[in-house]
């Protein structure tokens, strides 16, 4: 499977709030974001933590302005994501 | 779901306290739990993954009141029990032995 | 709150005891904790990324490589981030005038250890890890960094594989000295983004 995103590219963070281990941390659920750059290909934790093989995937820096996040805020926070946790997003674009 | 580890972005945690000259380990068991740790990820007992998970599903009260290798030990012992390794009846000190 | 270290003696009977019965049934290797622990102490220290910074400061070319592929850079010193299972990936960001970077894990305690060492208490605290993200500049400002209010901050939660270090702003005034001199000034929380340097 080739990267579904590239540097520069905006990503919409999962909504989902998993019964199980994950490390898309709750602040930063359902935000708009932008790739900075890949960080490798892991299994998915999610996997992992529940026994499964879990297949290995893109994990992303994703950049997110404070304001993004908690709607206040001058500053910037980069988490480190694994593709599954990400969608594409038109910042500029409106309603989905 | 949720859990206790997930404190990002949450407000009503302390002032943040520095401990001057902190030593690696606060007592010789916290060590221990580190190494007992490595040793049973190594020998695939379970995986890192699987320990994180295993501090998360701490009751959250108990989660905020134990200190960082205390953490270690509930999720040790927990997965010890979960992966058949032992029963929490084994885990625990014998009662002869406590010296109570 | 988890603050408290102290174990008391049931703990570490507990502990002990749970030594001695994996020991007995053949998970655990007579000696191999003690073992594993004296080389957890061996491993890696603040000093480490201390060298890394003072090289970034005087070698500029280093510096950019350092920052596009941190592992091969650090390579160039003798050092590398295989202390565990497999080598992780480093992602190392400098302090300019313009923007500060500090680091975190919220959601448990990653931290660059086969190369810094252990890290202090206070980064695994919940008090740091929650409130870092949120407000950075009142943290540092608790950490006794005050930055300008122009300069931006970015924090970096090391929530999946890669671990980071900051490289923190070569203080003024260093002209004359060596490489080992400048190192010497490089403090674990300056390459956390919690000090200046």
């Amino acid at each position: 499977m080739p990267d579904r995103f590239a540097p520069g590219d905006a990503v919409r963070t999962s909504t989902a709030d998993p019964a199980w281990h994950t490390r898309l941390p709750r602040y930063a659920r359902g935000a708009i974001g932008r790739v900075v750059e890949l960080a490798g290909h892991h299994p998915l934790a999610d996997d992992r933590a529940r026994g499964l093989p879990g297949t290995t995937q893109a994990v992303y820096h994703v950049r997110f302005t404070a304001a993004d996040l908690f709607g206040d805020g001058d500053h910037a926070v980069t988490v480190e994501l694994w593709e599954d946790y990400l969608e594409p997003a038109d910042p500029q674009g409106g309603t989905p | 779901m949720s859990r206790i580890n997930d404190v990002g972005g949450m407000v009503g945690f302390p002032a943040i306290v520095e401990e001057p000259d902190e030593p690696t380990f606060h007592a010789d068991w916290e060590a221990h739990v580190l190494a007992l740790n490595a040793a049973l990820i190594r020998r695939g007992v379970y995986n890192l993954d699987e320990f994180r998970d295993a501090i998360e599903r701490m009751e959250p009260a108990t989660y905020l009141a134990s200190s960082y290798y205390e953490k270690w030990f509930t999720a040790i012992t927990t997965l010890l029990v979960e992966k058949g390794v032992a029963t929490p009846e084994e885990l625990a000190v014998p009662r002869d032995a406590s010296g109570a | 709150m988890s603050g408290d270290h102290h174990g008391s003696s049931a703990i570490s009977e507990q502990v002990r005891h749970v030594e001695a019965l994996l020991e007995a049934r053949g998970l655990v290797d007579e000696g191999e904790l003690d073992r594993r622990i004296d080389e957890f102490l061996a491993g890696g220290s603040p000093a480490n990324g201390a060298r890394i910074a003072a090289r970034a400061w005087v070698d500029p070319a280093f510096r950019d490589r350092l920052l596009a592929d941190a592992n091969a850079a650090i390579r160039e010193l003798g050092l590398s981030m295989s202390g565990g299972l497999q080598e992780q990936r480093l992602k190392v960001v400098a302090n300019t005038a313009d923007e500060h970077n500090v680091v975190v894990c919220t959601l448990c305690s990653c931290y660059p250890i086969a190369l810094l060492g252990p890290s202090p208490s206070w980064y695994k605290s919940e008090a740091y890890r929650s409130r870092v993200v949120r407000d950075p500049r009142g943290v540092l400002e608790e950490f006794g960094l005050e930055l300008p209010p122009t300069t931006r901050i970015s924090v970096w939660d090391a929530s999946a594989e890669s671990r980071y270090m900051v490289v923190p702003r070569r203080p003024e005034g260093t002209d004359g000295l060596s490489e080992e001199e400048l190192a010497g000034l490089v403090t674990r929380k300056g390459l956390i983004g919690t000090a200046a340097v």
